[in-house]
């Protein structure tokens, strides 16, 4: 709470109260969608082991699973990501947020966006079953106008700062605004998406909604949050700049690594195979460069609640993004593609990664900007909980990844991957009820820190935030 | 106080909207353009109207999410058809080539499974005939009635499977549906014309 007087005078001044309201709107709403998304994703993955089980065109597996994936991402990770964003322009910048009309006006347009694409996707209407843009079209808009409107509040905010420099976290969400909207009106767009046209954009769009959005967000978050709960500077602002640069020029060629094998042409896979392994330099740059800032503060570490989540975050970010440089190379992608392979991949990355780096910034920032603290007791349970869930979630469908694209290899009847897999189903059901739960937790400590009246804490339990 | 360079954040913005406006133009627009530009394959046809509205509830119900639609140039595959050529999907917007493959491939699933009557069963409630499958049943394709009047396509659901003293019958989505998957064939073409 110290840094908020610092900058901005007097704690409960008008600016700073708004602030922290802004910070809260978002947080609470994200964390609806994320408690929503991950029931649904719970659902849908005790399906595979009970196909019958809550047999209705309302519940049903195919229309259930673009609605996990798109509430996830456009519901809980974009709204958690983008509050963190608004907030951390302010602080950086010894400001308040600018224009918070347009700030709540953002949020309730992602809500609504989402509100609209999901229940469409409930109907069966879809956008073509086409990944991370399955929401109608006026959805899509209706999500693509508040990144332009929450883009316009940080962008303006930066521009109010009181120092010289854009600290390094507002190039990367800066960017993350910039980029997504050009994305959105490319992929809006129908006149070049006819029949393996419409293959090609797609493997652009989903891997860029992944890799120029949620990415530039989280790292913009964790180049904020890490210095600021260890209490020294970041360890180097040069790699920050070198990630930047070359995640926006790597990231845009990669996209057809998930169409290996199709019938896009063969040398257009070769190229994002080629710039999958230059990714290696941001991934490296980036996770290298916390890793070197955390260095020698592990006692910090075990002290805070917020830094495990951010150094968890870190620690997917370098895992996941190298597994997926290497499995673009050709001779694994003739096993693990169109396997639960990547399914645990995308939950390495979408939840170890984002989802990790989201709470560990809303637990570092939301407590500051309210100054109401979670119950610490909760935090760790949401964390070991949502940690250890997710670690064997990953590790049980890598495994049934591998079984299924091997008894495709060895020429077994079909039924047979099926058969293999089933074990490991039931086993990501499991550690899927234990990310859940941890979702409770968390959305109790979002009540902690946000609307509960008085502090939940008991006195002796509240410590300084960090 | 004057910012410069990257330091003003009108600079940031510009940089990174052309820079990134150029990539997505190179990388999206263009092959998205030059490749929707594919003519059709020899052989390949447009949909019969049946098949298409059939191929809007696979859409609408998800049925990409499990299924693939691509053979690719693997041994594995070979069971799927050959390799599928960019001409296939010349009528095929939105693209329903999948990402996992929980399911069957079902590129040439109307040459390999050509019954009517199976698909219809089969979509009725898929464990009634593959006691292993984890496909979801689709009972509100169809109607269950105390007896069939003229007209009705009725569905011989095995026995346990369907309500007693009841009859299954198809809805037209279930039938434009098994009219789609009965289209889904590969026309034969040379290796040549394959890449």
């Amino acid at each position: 709470m110290q840094d908020v007087r610092a900058y901005v005078g007097p704690p409960g001044g008008r600016g700073v109260v708004e602030d922290a309201r802004v910070l809260s709107g978002y947080t609470i709403s994200a964390t609806i969608w994320l408690l929503f998304s991950t029931a649904v994703g719970l659902l849908v993955s005790f399906k595979y082991s009970y196909p019958d089980l809550l047999t209705s065109p309302l519940l049903s597996f195919g229309r259930l699973r673009a609605i996990h994936t798109t509430g996830t991402f456009f519901g809980w990770a974009s709204i958690a990501l983008v509050g963190c964003a608004m907030y951390v322009a302010a602080r950086s910048g010894g400001v308040t947020i600018r224009r918070p009309k347009l700030a709540w006006l953002a949020l309730w347009s992602f809500n609504a966006a989402a509100l609209i694409g999901i229940l469409a996707l409930d109907l069966g209407m879809s956008n073509g079953s086409q990944e991370y843009r399955e929401w109608i079209w006026p959805a899509t808009l209706l999500f693509l106008f508040a990144v332009v409107v929450s883009g316009w509040v940080v962008v303006d905010t930066v521009a109010a700062r009181v120092g010289h420099d854009i600290y390094i976290a507002n190039w990367y969400t800066i960017g993350g605004f910039i980029f997504t909207t050009i994305l959105g009106i490319v992929a809006i767009l129908p006149f070049y998406q006819r029949g393996v046209g419409q293959v090609a954009v797609q493997a652009f769009y989903m891997h860029n909604a992944v890799g120029m959005w949620f990415t530039f967000l989280a790292l913009g978050a964790t180049y904020y949050a890490l210095p600021k709960l260890l209490n020294r500077p970041i360890y180097s602002y040069a790699l920050g700049v070198l990630g930047f640069w070359t995640n926006l020029v790597f990231y845009p060629v990669i996209g057809a690594h998930h169409y290996e094998f199709s019938p896009l042409p063969w040398w257009f896979q070769t190229l994002a195979i080629v710039f999958s392994v230059g990714m290696l330099v941001p991934v490296w740059a980036g996770s290298g460069n916390f890793a070197l800032t955390l260095r020698g503060r592990w006692s910090s570490v075990r002290r805070s609640y917020a830094l495990p989540f951010l150094v968890v975050g870190i620690a997917y970010y370098f895992l996941g993004s190298t597994q997926g440089t290497i499995e673009a190379f050709r001779s694994l992608q003739a096993i693990w593609h169109l396997t639960n392979f990547t399914v645990g991949h995308s939950h390495a990355t979408m939840y170890g990664f984002i989802t990790f780096i989201a709470w560990g910034a809303i637990y570092a920032l939301v407590p500051r900007a309210t100054e109401k603290e979670p119950p610490r007791l909760w935090v760790g349970v949401h964390f070991w909980l949502a940690f250890v869930g997710v670690t064997v979630y990953v590790a049980v469908l890598s495994v049934a990844g591998t079984e299924q694209g091997l008894t495709w290899a060895n020429g077994d009847p079909f039924i047979a991957s099926v058969e293999a897999a089933a074990p490991y189903w039931l086993a990501r059901a499991v550690s899927g009820t234990m990310m859940f739960l941890s979702h409770c937790v968390f959305a109790y400590n979002v009540y902690a820190m946000t609307i509960a009246p008085h502090r939940v804490a008991a006195p002796g339990a509240a410590g300084a935030p960090a | 106080m004057t910012r410069r360079g990257m330091n003003d954040v009108r600079v940031l913005v510009v940089a990174a909207a052309v820079i990134y406006g150029l990539l997505a133009i190179a990388m999206g627009v263009i092959p998205g353009r030059v490749l929707s530009a594919t003519p059709p394959g020899p052989g390949v046809v447009p949909l019969s109207e049946a098949a298409a509205r059939g191929r809007d509830v696979y859409v609408g119900e998800g049925c990409s999410y499990c299924h693939t639609q691509q053979v690719r140039p693997l041994a594995q595959d070979h069971v799927w058809g050959r390799p599928s050529a960019r001409g296939d999907y010349a009528y095929s917007t939105p693209q329903l080539l999948g990402s996992e493959r929980t399911g069957p491939d079902l590129t040439t699933i109307g040459a390999r499974q050509p019954s009517a009557v199976w698909h219809l069963i089969h979509l009725y409630q898929p464990r009634s005939l593959i006691h292993a499958s984890i496909m979801p049943a689709y009972p509100w394709l169809f109607t269950a009635k105390d007896r069939a009047d003229t007209g009705d396509t009725v569905v011989a659901v095995p026995g346990g499977y369907a309500p007693a003293g009841k009859v299954i019958v198809a809805s037209q989505s279930a039938l434009d549906l098994v009219a789609y998957l009965q289209s889904l064939k590969q026309s034969p073409i040379g290796a040549q014309a394959m890449r």
